[in-house]
């Protein structure tokens, strides 16, 4: 009795799974055949959808995010409860960074539109760059925790902090100045001394070697150029004055 | 998706990769209270560099092992690869509990 029960159960989920697929599709194709639709605000900016609207809010605010922070680690999330939720946000507060949960739709269409100056604008597919690198990782619940600054070191006890996490929270890839990175690179990333430190060691450098060789040095390229120019001259010259 | 009777998850996947989104979803659609409750989900991500293939490993409950590379599939496909062992599992508690 139970069986047949649990049985007729998954039937009937079934053919709701297709209606539902039936539908979108039908909905997808509705949508490419009109056309994009417009909105002008008093400014005259003109963008996708209403200019008061979530997705724009949201398209700015990740454009934001992305152009303000050098550094944005991108992160899988796996189902946090509450009070797990609260624990990461405040443990990347701590080391100077901020997560933010992405709605990929959204995002996505961010990136696609990015290298224009306004992302909210209506573009064609065409105008679109549709192979941006940072794609592919927004497929599933993608969370970022973005860095003022480009520093290693956070880099290094925010990774650390996620190992703890382990399938809770974890990087993915990342964004680093124009760059993008995988797990990979991301290690050796932070292994980097910090911005400061390596211009305090170029300067030490620059110190221990004094002024001397160090000038001779950038001075030899210009000397040599004049040098060359000079002899050049000479030889012109006495060839004028053989000819007259 | 029938998560209900895994024992074990073990998702290796390359981020970048078009696997991706099948191994996300998988481990996205497993309930946060189950990991409470002993299952174990363990997660490796692997880079275009790192010579590993992408896989899913799941033992369930009664010791049953079952894999498959989620770069070939999509996460309905994978489900109900998986639901085919978790449906019997079920049935056999059903049957046991009537």
């Amino acid at each position: 009795m139970q069986v047949t029960r649990l049985l007729g159960f998954q039937i009937g989920v079934g053919s709701v799974a297709r209606r539902v697929g039936i539908w979108s599709r039908s909905y997808s194709v509705g949508w490419t055949k009109t056309k994009l639709s417009e909105h002008t605000d008093g400014v005259g900016r003109v963008t996708v959808k209403p200019i008061d609207s979530r997705k724009t809010f949201l398209i700015d605010s990740y454009k934001h995010l992305m152009e303000t922070n050098p550094v944005v680690l991108f992160v899988h999330y796996n189902n946090l409860l509450k009070n797990e939720d609260q624990h990461y946000r405040s443990l990347v507060k701590q080391n100077g960074g901020k997560l933010t949960m992405l709605r990929n739709g959204v995002f996505g269409a961010y990136l696609k539109n990015s290298h224009a100056a306004d992302p909210c604008a209506p573009r064609s597919r065409k105008e679109q760059n549709r192979k941006h690198p940072l794609l592919p990782l927004f497929k599933g619940p993608t969370a970022a925790i973005s860095f003022p600054e480009t520093n290693p070191g956070s880099v290094a006890k925010i990774l650390k902090l996620l190992e703890k996490a382990q399938d809770r929270l974890f990087v993915v890839g990342a964004k680093v100045e124009a760059e993008v990175y995988d797990v990979a690179s991301l290690n050796q990333f932070k292994t980097l001394p910090s911005k400061p430190e390596l211009q305090a060691q170029l300067v030490g450098l620059l110190n221990v070697l004094g002024g001397v060789g160090l000038v001779r040095t950038l001075e030899a390229g210009s000397q040599t150029l004049y040098l060359t120019l000079s002899s050049h001259r000479d030889n012109q010259t006495s060839k004028n004055e053989k000819q007259e | 998706m029938i998560t209900k009777y895994f024992a074990k998850v073990v998702v290796k996947f390359n981020p970048f990769g078009k696997e991706a989104k099948t191994a996300r979803l998988l481990l996205s659609s497993i309930p946060p209270a189950q990991r409470l409750q002993g299952t174990q989900i363990q997660t490796e991500v692997l880079t275009s560099q790192s010579n590993k293939s992408p896989i899913v490993k799941i033992t369930f409950k009664d010791k049953h092992e079952m894999e498959l590379d989620p770069s070939t599939v999509n996460f309905q496909e994978l489900s109900s690869y998986f639901d085919r062992h978790s449906r019997q599992l079920g049935l056999k508690e059903s049957i046991e509990k009537s």
